[in-house]
């Protein structure tokens, strides 16, 4: 289980380090370098503005010709994320390239919470209230937001 | 043919086994002469069949033993005895194919059961017509002198006398009785057709191809009472007929009652007619012999009398035991039995040799010559006479080589301005004695000709009485090779003022020559030099100048001709030039396609003092010329103005061994050229024929051998018959005189090398091939044992040899690199055969084999390179140093594209493509997710080292520069699909130029077993020059590229390369400072070429006989070496490469046996090759 770290990961992380991105961390915990604590901060304007979301990040022996693997840990009302904390996201599906890092990765999930998607569903429940009642939706959103993903003091 | 013109025989039929003694047996039993049959024409000159006679202790087993070694039992030798008789070669060779074992295992006498096996034999049915050259067109070689020692001659005069048998053709007592005086006399003899009544009645037309011979003998009144026996008879007639004997018989024995039939013993006095030493008695052959064409005529009447008169001269002398009292030291060491047999076989010869011939042509299979080498280019004048195998060649050149080091030296003149080693100032001393020895050694001493032999007259009768003496007129002259007679002393001729130079390859034949040119000149140029300065001196202006509308050949005194392969004449310029001191010598390089240069105005002697000192040709331009000279001037060649209007002081042919085929119109143009002296340098003067000397010393006009009716006399059929001692001790007795050799390896008395070479080693470096290759491998590989065993089967081996060898082709390129194969552009002439055959046996559609290549071959390219735009190249370029957006690695590790210009390392680019394949996806762009595939994967190749180079070569100076980069553009653009260049003004330094190639081309294991090596070479001497081999040009191809992607700079130097950028190549290679890599074709790079700047060789496939390898090598490995030679042979593991190795290994142990093989044996031989290579 003691692999070299890739080239690839070393560097990936070290930057997250150096040149982190506003409003997303990840940090790799010290027994597994694959395996990352990941804060996104709820997009500005958005119903999830004020929330600090948890997620964790893991990355699999072919990364990166396998995308990563990212759950949120955070409960979220959200059309593409599951009560399991599953995203629905293209590019950590089929539309993932080896191209794409960490950091680019959490930058469309943070996408994805300013822009929430009920066309292509995960939580169908969700996306229905989304759809017919979309002020409801987005006004359980902030409420989740308030109530789970508050920064802690 | 009359019915008694011979004794007759009883029931004499057309045997098939008419041996000798059957011939000669006394047949006491008359018999009717009804009955009798006529012989056989074939047999009314020969007693031999022309194969020595079958002698029980003639058959060396020990020697068999020694070459097979194998143990035989008893029986099994007596059956290969019986077959071969003691012939061992062939016992031998029949050994080795198999074939002694079809032999039946009892045939009787063996010589004709010999023949009855032999397609190529010497045996010819009866009553077919003789068809023949002429061997006896001798020209005599010296002329015998108008003498006036002819006038005090007698009418005859007694030579000697002998005892032959005669049979009566009377009947009757007391007819003829001991010491009875017979006339000896020829019937009336009409020549040509002749009606003569049978003695049955019977008219019978016979068109007769051999004069009647009977010679008979009549009492004193003229009365016929017998007829000679036929075997003195034969020759005993040409001599009566051409009136050069008259005979005096008188009876020895006679029974008391003679019945016809019966033997009568005869004692004849033999007389020399006065007038057959009368100028006009002979018959010279036509003066013309010389001139081509001649040698294909048949033998005219003429010349057929001349050889009977000769054999008859020969035999006559033989019985009469008449021995010469001087000859000349070549010729005594062949005895005249010899020349005899010679002669007389000439005939068999003739004939067997025409069923060659039409054998050879009949199934022009590829590969008839060569030992068992593939089918190679052919002449299209088939070459004639036997091939010789190396231990031949080594014993002949022995003699040649008996080179003494204490040789006078000669020092070169002072504008020679190089230093010559010893043995080159030996040459020198050598060539100029040969130069100007014309009757040195023969104004104190007059040698006699060679040819000639000396007799005394006989003092003494046969009865010891003493003869009448005639004063002065002690001794005659026989030429007994073409039965001339003189009464004087025959001279010998010096008419070589010449040679071969036959140094080794290396040790400097050029310069040796170069050193001669300028330190032997004509008088007349001396003069002309001479007069030149005075005249400068005075100011006056000397003009070219010449008798205007001169139709005969002019002089050249000052000019020197070289005639070399095309690809070695800018090294004779530059070498020549080397070689002078400023302005000592004027060279002209003549392609013959300059149309303003009039050679015969420019070299005529009234110009001497201006005229080039050197001209240098090529033979291509010496045949063009040839042919011009004959269709525009009608063969006038006084009326040209180019090669052939000047007669030079000296000419030289360079590689001599491009005419060795007489036969050849090169070879016949060379023979044209007049000079005063004749040089030929060739470190091969024999190639693998003794006719290839013949060649060479027929351009030398070597007398008496340059007439091929008397090389062949004494050579050829000596050789063919198997009589190869004899053969080559002639031939030694040839070269001796006229050969100079040195070979690389010979020591100084003190041991030291003669040119101290830096050692070589040869290793040989297995390679293993790929799964993929394998399976392309293995499938040829069982393909082509199929058909072998499946012709083994039919017994169509031989018909299918072609179709075989193709297959063998393919294996041993499958072993290079799969695809070439199925190489679409067929370059070497073996392929087009293979192609051919392909279709034939069904490799051409193969499907199975078309898959397993196909993950090898390329598709063509059909991009448009405008989709490159310059600012793709640019981006390209700067993202090199940036790290891989896959993998991190920072440059990229072998940066690779893909076709929507993304980055990457290769590595990572491949995996993401392959895995997204492997996942049923399309794969897509890592980056922009456009639809990607292998195949449209580039990598990125850097040039830096050209760069460097580029700006090296503009610095040194213009005029190489812009000669060679031309050759180097051609070379890089080949390779690569798009170029991008930046302009190197703007940046002080600029980066590296980069180009792209597909990357989908899998390499092969011999090309990434060479990269390996090369990179190696590299790190450890980055400018270490390497020559690379390989026989398959198509391969060449294929390294080429595979090189520039490893950034090895390469040159690529071919057969197809034009004159011009074959020298800018070889300027390029020497010149250019860093590790460079020569690609060479295995035959392009065989002759002449000087590589020495190299000192690493790769052979990448093994050819069939090693020595064809060992010259090449020797193309670095030779004088002018400083370093060691490392020779790297790639052998791919478990291959028919392998087998090649071994079958190379073989050729050397048994060569002594391939010699005397006939075509059809050799192709068996080569079929035992394949079996094993197949194996």
């Amino acid at each position: 289980m003691t692999a070299p770290l890739p080239k690839r990961i070393i560097k990936e992380t070290e930057r997250l380090q150096t040149e982190p991105v506003p409003g997303i961390s990840a940090q790799p915990h010290d027994d597994n370098a694959r395996y990352f604590d990941v804060m996104v901060q709820g997009p500005d304007g958005s119903c999830y503005e004020g929330g600090v979301f948890s997620l964790e990040l893991f990355l699999p022996d072919d990364y990166p010709m396998t995308p990563p693997r990212i759950r949120f840990l955070t409960r979220i009302y959200h059309p593409n994320i599951d009560r399991l904390g599953r995203i629905c996201l293209d590019v950590l599906k089929n539309n993932w390239s080896p191209a794409l890092q960490i950091r680019t990765i959490l930058l469309s999930i943070q996408a994805l919470l300013g822009a929430p998607n009920p066309e292509d569903p995960l939580n169908e429940a969700v996306a229905k209230q989304w759809k017919e009642n979309q002020g409801e939706a987005i006004k359980t959103a902030r409420e989740w937001t308030k109530l789970y993903a508050q920064p802690k003091q | 043919m009359t019915d008694i013109s011979e004794r007759p025989h009883k029931k004499r039929r057309f045997f098939v086994d008419d041996s000798p003694e059957q011939k000669t047996t006394f047949d006491p039993q008359p018999s009717l002469p009804d009955e009798i049959e006529p012989l056989p024409e074939a047999n009314n000159y020969s007693t031999s069949n022309g194969v020595p006679a079958t002698k029980d202790d003639g058959f060396d087993r020990e020697t068999f033993k020694a070459v097979t070694g194998a143990e035989l039992e008893e029986h099994a030798f007596q059956a290969l005895q019986h077959e071969f008789g003691d012939n061992v070669e062939r016992a031998i060779n029949a050994f080795f194919d198999g074939s002694w074992k079809e032999a039946p295992a009892v045939k009787s006498p063996a010589p004709n059961g010999l023949h009855a096996h032999r397609p190529v034999s010497q045996s010819r049915s009866p009553g077919q017509a003789p068809t023949r050259t002429p061997p006896a067109a001798v020209k005599p070689t010296s002329t015998p002198p108008q003498a006036p020692a002819l006038e005090s001659m007698p009418g005859k005069r007694y030579i000697g006398a002998l005892g032959v048998n005669g049979w009566s053709t009377k009947s009757g007592s007391g007819l003829l009785k001991d010491g009875d005086v017979v006339k000896i006399e020829r019937p009336t003899q009409p020549t040509g057709p002749q009606k003569t009544a049978g003695r049955g009645g019977k008219g019978k037309q016979v068109g007769r191809k051999n004069p009647d011979v009977v010679v008979r003998f009549t009492d004193k009144r003229g009365y016929e009472l017998g007829r000679l026996e036929q075997e003195v008879a034969t020759w005993m007639s040409a001599l009566i007929d051409q009136r050069v004997c008259l005979f005096e018989g008188h009876c020895i024995y006679a029974p008391e009652r003679l019945r016809t039939n019966d033997t009568v013993i005869l004692q004849l006095r033999c007389y020399l007619l006065k007038q057959t030493f009368e100028a006009g008695n002979f018959i010279k052959p036509q003066e013309n012999n010389r001139q081509t064409g001649i040698f294909e005529a048949k033998e005219t009447q003429d010349e057929r009398s001349l050889r009977m008169r000769q054999i008859g001269l020969v035999k006559l002398f033989s019985e009469i035991n008449l021995q010469p009292s001087k000859v000349n030291e070549t010729t005594a060491k062949h005895k005249r039995e010899g020349i005899l047999q010679a002669a007389e076989i000439a005939e068999q010869y003739e004939d067997s040799s025409a069923s060659n011939k039409k054998s050879t042509s009949d199934k022009s299979t590829p590969a008839e010559n060569g030992g068992s080498s593939p089918p190679s280019e052919k002449d299209n004048e088939a070459e004639e006479g036997e091939e010789l195998e190396q231990d031949q060649l080594d014993t002949l050149y022995k003699k040649a080589q008996s080179f003494d080091f204490d040789t006078p030296v000669a020092e070169p003149v002072k504008t020679f301005a190089m230093d010559l080693r010893k043995y080159q100032k030996q040459a020198l001393h050598w060539m100029i004695n040969k130069e100007t020895s014309q009757g040195q050694d023969h104004k104190e001493q007059q040698s006699m000709h060679p040819l000639w032999e000396e007799y005394h007259w006989p003092v003494k009768d046969a009865e010891d009485k003493d003869l009448p003496a005639v004063s002065g007129q002690d001794t005659f002259y026989v030429n007994p090779y073409s039965g001339e007679l003189s009464l004087d002393f025959p001279v010998q001729e010096q008419n070589c003022l010449g040679g071969v130079l036959a140094d080794e390859m290396g040790l400097g034949k050029t310069i040796e020559m170069l050193s001669l040119i300028h330190s032997h000149i004509s008088p007349e140029q001396e003069a002309a030099m001479a007069s030149a300065s005075a005249k400068k001196a005075d100011g006056v202006n000397s003009l070219p100048r010449l008798s205007k509308g001169s139709s005969s050949i002019e002089p050249a005194p000052a000019t020197t001709l070289v005639v070399a392969p095309m690809s070695l004449l800018a090294q004779w310029a530059s070498e020549a030039e080397k070689a002078s001191s400023a302005g000592s010598l004027k060279v002209l390089v003549y392609y013959g396609t300059e149309k303003n240069i009039d050679l015969k105005t420019i070299c005529c002697a009234s110009n001497a003092a201006s005229a080039p000192n050197v001209v240098i040709t090529s033979y291509g331009v010496v045949l063009s010329e040839s042919n011009s000279v004959a269709s525009a001037h009608g063969g006038n060649k006084g009326a040209s103005s180019g090669l052939f209007s000047l007669d030079y002081w000296r000419i030289i042919l360079d590689e001599g061994h491009m005419i060795k085929n007489r036969q050849s119109k090169t070879a016949r143009a060379c023979y044209e050229l007049s000079a005063t002296h004749r040089w030929v340098l060739t470190g091969t003067p024999i190639v693998n024929r003794l006719e290839d000397l013949f060649s060479l010393v027929r351009f030398l006009r070597v007398e008496p051998w340059a007439n091929f009716s008397f090389w062949k006399t004494f050579i050829t059929t000596p050789f063919e018959k198997g009589e190869f001692v004899r053969a080559l001790d002639v031939v030694q007795t040839v070269l001796e005189p006229l050969v100079l050799r040195r070979t690389k390896d010979m020591k100084t008395p003190d041991g030291e090398a003669l040119v101290p070479l830096p050692p070589r080693t040869i290793e040989i470096e297995k390679v293993k091939l790929s799964d993929p290759e394998r399976e392309v491998y293995n499938h040829i590989f069982a393909r082509a044992k199929r058909t072998f065993a499946a012709n083994v089967e039919a017994g169509t081996l031989m018909k299918s040899y072609t179709t075989i060898f193709a297959q063998i082709l393919r294996l041993r390129q499958s072993c290079c690199h799969p695809v070439l194969t199925r190489n679409k552009t067929l370059l070497a002439e073996e392929e087009s055969a293979a192609a051919d055959s392909d279709i034939a046996n069904g490799l051409a559609d193969d499907m199975d084999l078309s898959a397993l290549l196909e993950r090898f071959q390329a598709e063509e390219d059909e991009q448009d390179a405008a989709r490159f735009g310059s600012h793709v190249l640019k981006q390209i370029q700067e993202e090199a140093d940036m790290e891989c957006p896959i993998c991190s690695e920072e440059p990229m590790v072998e940066q690779a594209v893909t076709g929507c210009w993304h980055s990457a390392c290769r590595g990572c680019l491949v995996d993401y493509i392959e895995r997204q394949t492997a996942k049923g996806e399309v794969p897509r762009c890592f980056n922009c997710r456009e639809p990607v595939s292998l195949r449209d994967v580039f990598e990125v190749v850097r040039h830096e080292d050209e760069d460097s180079d580029s700006e090296e070569e503009d610095a040194d100076g213009k005029e190489a520069a812009g000669r060679l980069t031309s050759a180097m553009d051609i070379d890089a653009d080949e390779d690569e699909l798009y170029t991008s260049t930046q302009p190197s003004a703007t940046k002080p330094k600029p980066p590296p130029r980069i180009s792209l190639r597909r990357i989908n081309q899998l390499s092969s294991a011999k090309i990434t077993t060479l990269l390996r090596q090369l990179k190696a070479l590299k790190r450890a001497d980055p400018t270490t020059k390497v020559v690379i081999f390989s026989q398959f040009t198509s391969f060449l191809d294929l390294l080429a590229p595979a090189l520039s992607s490893a950034s090895v700079s390469h040159l690529r130097f071919d057969g197809s390369m034009s004159q011009k950028n074959r020298t800018a190549t070889l300027a390029t290679f020497n010149s250019r400072p860093k590790f460079t890599v020569l690609l060479l074709s295995l035959r392009a790079g065989g002759v002449g070429l000087n590589l020495t700047v190299a000192n690493k060789v790769f052979m990448m496939d093994p050819w069939w006989s090693w020595a064809v390898e060992a010259q090449a090598i020797d193309r670095v490995h030779r004088m002018g070496q400083g370093q060691e030679v490392r020779v790297v042979r790639l052998v791919v593991e478990g291959s028919i490469e392998e087998k090649m190795l071994r079958v190379q290994e073989r050729k050397k142990f048994i060569a002594s046996s391939l010699g005397m093989m006939s075509d059809e044996e050799k192709k068996a031989q080569r079929i035992e090759d394949i079996r094993e290579l197949l194996s």
